[in-house]
């Protein structure tokens, strides 16, 4: 226990202290704020933009719809101005379409929309332009197209025109709200998709980041033949326990100080970037230019989750750490490394592939073999339960699953590590590796 | 409480290709410097790693200091440089000697005060420059040897085990080496030593064990090693031009079963029966001027030739040090 603690201090102490720690922790964050903030910071700006406004409406149905769309437009995007609508008769709508295809190809344009009597009849509207694959701009027009088709429909069967405009006029925005084992919950917004995501995308990153620094570090003592040396004074087990924990540690101290800095910035630094005013103020203003601050508080996770997410790191963390420390105590050189740490490797990527159809739909059956699978539970199974409630038998089999995966993986390291820290040269087939376990009694 | 620093009794170790050892038993004595002599794998390295409990014998028993090679408060009164040498290379020179310390069980001040009195013992720490903060791959091999011997002895162990302490030394750190394990012996401590060295091992040890392919060829105090091998040796020398008159006598295996050419002298070994008299007697017959005539005890070098033979030497045994 003594011999434990001492080789934890050095793993400890030597990554703590080292450069490149001190310039991770305090660039992390920047990192991380980079990857959010900028693009949202971007989006915000851009979204009223005259990229989604800039275009033509053909109005061929002759009942003036092209003018309502115009206007509403115009009012809902207010700093550019209202796209052009011109009314022309159904004979020349293919003439005014061919030019108005020559105005986007001169990008004068983004696109045009055709109303025609098909609109009026309810059946389709046409958009054409550069960003008709954009599903999210498109949505935003036809959203308006749609309003006014209908009100257009009311007011002809004999609706007041103020009365609909009064009653099509509002926008109908969705709140949504979670409900887990114990009832309603907080949550369940975009900020909660964010948070699901930041969080998977950090258990990955710290699993690849600090798991490769274990295969290093073994690696290392193996190369440099400290390892006989510490072997002679400790047995292999409280070795390799001794270097997962300390790196553990290493990798939880970085997380820390990361969610403290960027605590910090976002309470001294989102105020200046946001306008220059006191906390408070800027809290309230970045609120009423849309940042979702309720949203972000209403993300972060109560004491029991965060709880069950630090032990998914924890027990992922140990069982890819003892993965890779038995890949560095495998080979001799650096170019082995790479094709012996593939299959550890190949676990890790194929939980990330699955980030995205989680993400889209945590509920799929997907979603829950993925979550349920040992390997890729410790990333996916947090990421889920961010988004939505998952029945605690799902819990403890997954949770269950992985500790049990945790003792098999240290058994099977273990011994494979105690037989290659002395064994030097080829890299060992499949075959020797077996054997390595099967006599390492 | 036994006298013996070492008990191993009839241990095996077996690879999947081959034996390394087989049935080997060896008894250091408390308070001796042992020499573990042989050629390049004949399994010196094996049976160091086995006694440090490092790798596990297929069969047989391991005793340190009276205890078992299991037990931890063994392990800690235990120094150990292997013979490949190494520390951590992005490491402090005194944050590596104290990790160190601190896996034997030193305390951290106490490892502090020892690690001072060696790194001056190895002015390694002088009134011009501290070598102890600064990184491993900064110091120069020979420095970087000395760290590594101060780790093997920072704890003050009551047993000290080097693999091939020698390779790689220069002549001035191999003094001091030597000079070493003669103070730890007026200590009171055990040191053992594997070397293919046989002048080394002629000097400083007082008892060795010459193992060839995991067999023990013989063991036991130097001076009854060479006792038993007999005054059956004569040192030679006779003037240079004089060398080719001698040339058929030595080729008479009636008369000589093997003669060295040390290049100053010639070491002869006398054939069975025959008398050194009457070699003294053909050689003065030759009219060659003698330069010396002696009878003297085979060296560690003739006994281990003789014993290990031509066989034994075949990978690549590096000559007489």
């Amino acid at each position: 226990m003594r011999k434990l603690g001492v080789v934890f201090k050095r793993e400890y102490l030597e990554r703590v202290r080292s450069k490149w720690f001190l310039v991770g922790t305090l660039l992390g964050p920047l990192f991380f704020a980079m990857i959010t903030v900028v693009p949202t910071w971007i989006s915000m700006r851009q979204r009223p933009g005259n990229d989604l406004t800039n275009i033509v409406i053909l109005d061929a149905t002759g009942t003036g719809l092209g003018a309502r769309v115009s206007k509403i437009l115009g009012t809902r995007y207010p700093s550019v101005p209202a796209p052009e609508a011109k009314t022309l008769s159904p004979e020349r709508l293919s003439v005014a379409e061919d030019s108005a295809v020559n105005a986007v190809v001169r990008k004068e344009i983004n696109g045009f929309f055709v109303l025609d009597s098909n609109t009026v009849a309810n059946r389709y509207v046409r958009y054409v332009g550069r960003n008709a694959g954009s599903i999210s701009d498109v949505d935003a027009l036809m959203s308006t197209v749609r309003q006014q088709v209908l009100a257009q429909r009311l007011e002809r069967e004999g609706l007041d025109a103020a009365r609909v405009t009064a009653l099509t006029g509002d926008r109908l925005e969705t709140r949504k709200e979670r409900i887990g084992d114990k009832g309603r919950e907080k949550g369940g917004g975009l900020g909660n998709l964010a948070f699901a995501y930041l969080v998977a995308f950090l258990l990955y990153f710290m699993i690849v980041l600090y798991g490769q620094q274990i295969l290093r570090g073994v690696m290392e003592e193996k190369t440099t033949r400290v390892a006989e040396v510490v072997v002679s004074s400790v047995s292999t087990d409280t070795l390799l326990a001794g270097k997962v924990l300390g790196v553990g540690l290493v990798a939880v101290t970085q997380v820390v100080s990361w969610v403290g800095l960027s605590l910090g910035m976002l309470f001294y630094l989102a105020p200046i970037l946001f306008g220059k005013m006191a906390p408070e103020a800027g809290a309230a203003a970045a609120a009423a230019r849309g940042l979702p601050t309720d949203a972000i508080t209403a993300a972060l996770p109560t004491l029991g989750t965060s709880g069950i997410i630090f032990a998914y790191f924890v027990l992922g963390f140990i069982f890819y750490a003892s993965l890779f420390a038995a890949v560095g105590a495998m080979v001799s050189s650096q170019e082995d490394v790479q094709q012996a740490s593939m299959p550890v490797m190949l676990m890790l990527i194929s939980s990330v592939i699955f980030m995205g159809p989680i993400l889209t739909n945590p509920g799929s059956p997907l979603a829950r073999i993925m979550s349920l699978i040992p390997f890729s539970a410790p990333i996916l199974m947090p990421l889920r339960m961010s988004l939505i409630g998952v029945p605690w038998y799902e819990l403890t089999i997954s949770l269950g699953g992985v500790a049990l995966a945790c003792v098999a993986a240290i058994w099977i390291s273990a011994r494979i590590y105690r037989v290659g820290l002395l064994m030097y040269g080829k890299r060992p087939s499949f075959k020797e590796l077996a054997r390595w376990v099967r006599y390492a009694g | 409480m036994t006298d013996l620093a070492i008990d191993i009794r009839n241990v095996v170790k077996r690879y999947a290709e081959h034996v390394a050892v087989r049935d080997l038993s060896l008894a250091v004595p408390r308070g001796s410097v042992y020499g573990l002599l042989g050629p390049n794998g004949a399994g010196k390295t094996t049976t160091i790693r086995m006694i440090l409990n490092i790798i596990l014998p297929d069969s047989g028993s391991i005793q340190l200091l009276g205890k078992s090679n299991r037990d931890s408060g063994v392990t800690d009164r235990i120094g150990y440089l292997p013979e490949e040498r190494g520390l951590y290379k992005k490491m402090q020179v005194r944050r590596v000697l104290k990790f160190l310390a601190e896996l034997k069980g030193v305390d951290g001040a106490e490892a502090e005060k020892r690690i001072n009195y060696w790194m001056e013992h190895f002015e390694l720490k002088t009134a011009e420059k501290d070598w102890g903060l600064s990184k491993i791959d900064e110091l120069s091999r020979g420095m970087q040897q000395k760290v590594q011997f101060i780790g093997t002895l920072i704890h003050d162990p009551d047993l000290v085990i080097l693999d091939e302490p020698f390779s790689g030394l220069d002549p001035i750190n191999a003094q001091a080496l030597k000079d070493t394990v003669v103070q730890l012996k007026e200590r009171g401590k055990t040191v053992i030593f594997s070397t293919h060295l046989m002048d080394n091992a002629e000097r400083l040890c007082d008892s060795v064990c010459i193992i060839a392919h995991g067999d023990k060829v013989l063991d036991g105090a130097v001076a009854d090693v060479k006792r038993e091998a007999g005054t059956r040796v004569v040192a030679l020398s006779v003037a240079g031009e004089a060398r080719d008159a001698i040339a058929p006598i030595l080729a008479d295996r009636s008369l000589v079963s093997r003669a060295d050419d040390q290049n100053r002298y010639y070491e002869i070994e006398l054939a069975t029966g025959a008398d050194a008299q009457v070699l003294l007697q053909r050689v003065i017959a030759t009219g060659a001027p003698i330069l010396r005539f002696e009878l003297v005890q085979p060296s560690l070098h003739q006994i281990f030739l003789e014993r290990v033979g031509a066989k034994g030497v075949e990978e690549g045994m590096s000559g007489q040090g």
